[in-house]
């Protein structure tokens, strides 16, 4: 059944109830005609509670999905707690990261001096190659952290495409502080490069 | 030259840390946000701020206009270095007094750079 079919199907259906509502309020049947409204009344809020109950399963599917999730059906406090995990995540690898740095430039200025017999030389090369497989590793964070974050945003997008399914719009969104933060390439575009930020600054006599 | 070092992800301060070092200044203390670099700068000598901006408690705007409204530390050059993009942002800076502006990321020439240029103006106005 095509859409304008499946309206003029709608139409003619609700048109059937009124009639027949108005039918028995005049004949003074009171039970039939608070029926019809009634009918009226569950066809529009159906969809609604339709909508609504779809949302909350999905939601709970998409974080029930989600690794390490406890198993009772999370909310989007989940999620939070999910970005959070992230931002831990990548803090620890790039420390880690920073540390292996650290140490090779360390081990750098040691081969810089010179003094060094051959064989501690080498000692000194293979921990430096051992450190830059290390680092090399330690980006593994990105893999994880990625799919964590993915995740969060098919949740943040069924929500969205729930409250847009049922008519609601979601809230205008204000920045909450009006710092724009990083921008983003394609979404910011209000946002200046370091060149434009020197302009400007030179403009204003700096 | 002692240096103060203020963002809140200790990753950055690392980073900037780092550095700094490579350009030899190795004299640097680190803040978490504006209201503990101001509770250092106000208890040891610093000789410049690098700051982010967008911090917890305290912003790095705020602890620009704080240190420009101090009688003891309204000439200590304050270097932003922020994901903050905005003309108006960027605007607001160097009328808060700021002494450079880089945007985040960054690199290591971009922090030497604008190092350069601010001790090349302080020097000259000295």
């Amino acid at each position: 059944m095509n859409a304008s079919a499946g309206s003029a199907n709608e139409r003619a259906l609700l048109a059937q109830r009124l009639q027949d509502a108005l039918t028995a309020l005049e004949s003074g049947d009171e039970a039939g005609w608070r029926r019809e409204i009634d009918a009226l009344a569950a066809s529009r809020t159906q969809p609604m509670m339709a909508g609504l109950g779809r949302l909350a399963r999905e939601l709970g599917q998409a974080l029930g999905e989600l690794p390490t999730l406890p198993s009772e059906a999370g909310e989007l406090t989940d999620a939070c707690a999910r970005l959070d995990h992230v931002v831990e995540m990548t803090e620890k690898a790039t420390h880690r990261t920073l540390d292996l740095a650290e140490e090779c430039r360390g081990l750098t200025a040691h081969l810089h001096a010179g003094e060094l017999p051959a064989d501690e030389q080498a000692q000194v090369l293979e921990r430096i190659r051992h450190n830059l497989t290390e680092i090399a590793l330690t980006q593994s964070y990105q893999d994880l952290t990625g799919q964590i974050i993915r995740r969060v945003v098919g949740i943040v997008r069924r929500v969205h495409e729930g409250f847009g399914a049922l008519g609601l719009p979601p809230p205008e969104n204000e920045s909450r502080d009006g710092l724009a933060g990083p921008a983003v390439t394609g979404l910011d575009r209000h946002a200046v490069s370091q060149n434009d930020a020197d302009d400007l600054l030179s403009d204003l006599g700096l | 030259m002692r240096i103060l070092i203020v963002d809140d992800f200790s990753t950055m301060r690392r980073i900037v840390k780092n550095l700094l070092g490579d350009l030899g200044f190795t004299n640097t203390a680190e803040a978490e946000d504006g209201h503990a670099a101001l509770a250092l700068l106000n208890s040891q000598p610093f000789d410049f701020v690098v700051t982010d901006w967008n911090m917890p408690v305290m912003t790095g705007i705020e602890l620009l206009k704080a240190i420009r409204a101090d009688a003891r530390l309204k000439t200590l050059p304050v270097l932003m270095v922020t994901a903050e993009a905005k003309r108006e942002q960027i605007i607001e800076a160097a009328q808060a007094g700021v002494n450079g502006y880089i945007i985040k990321p960054f690199t290591a020439q971009t922090l030497q750079e604008k190092l350069g240029k601010i001790f090349e103006r302080l020097g000259a106005s000295a």
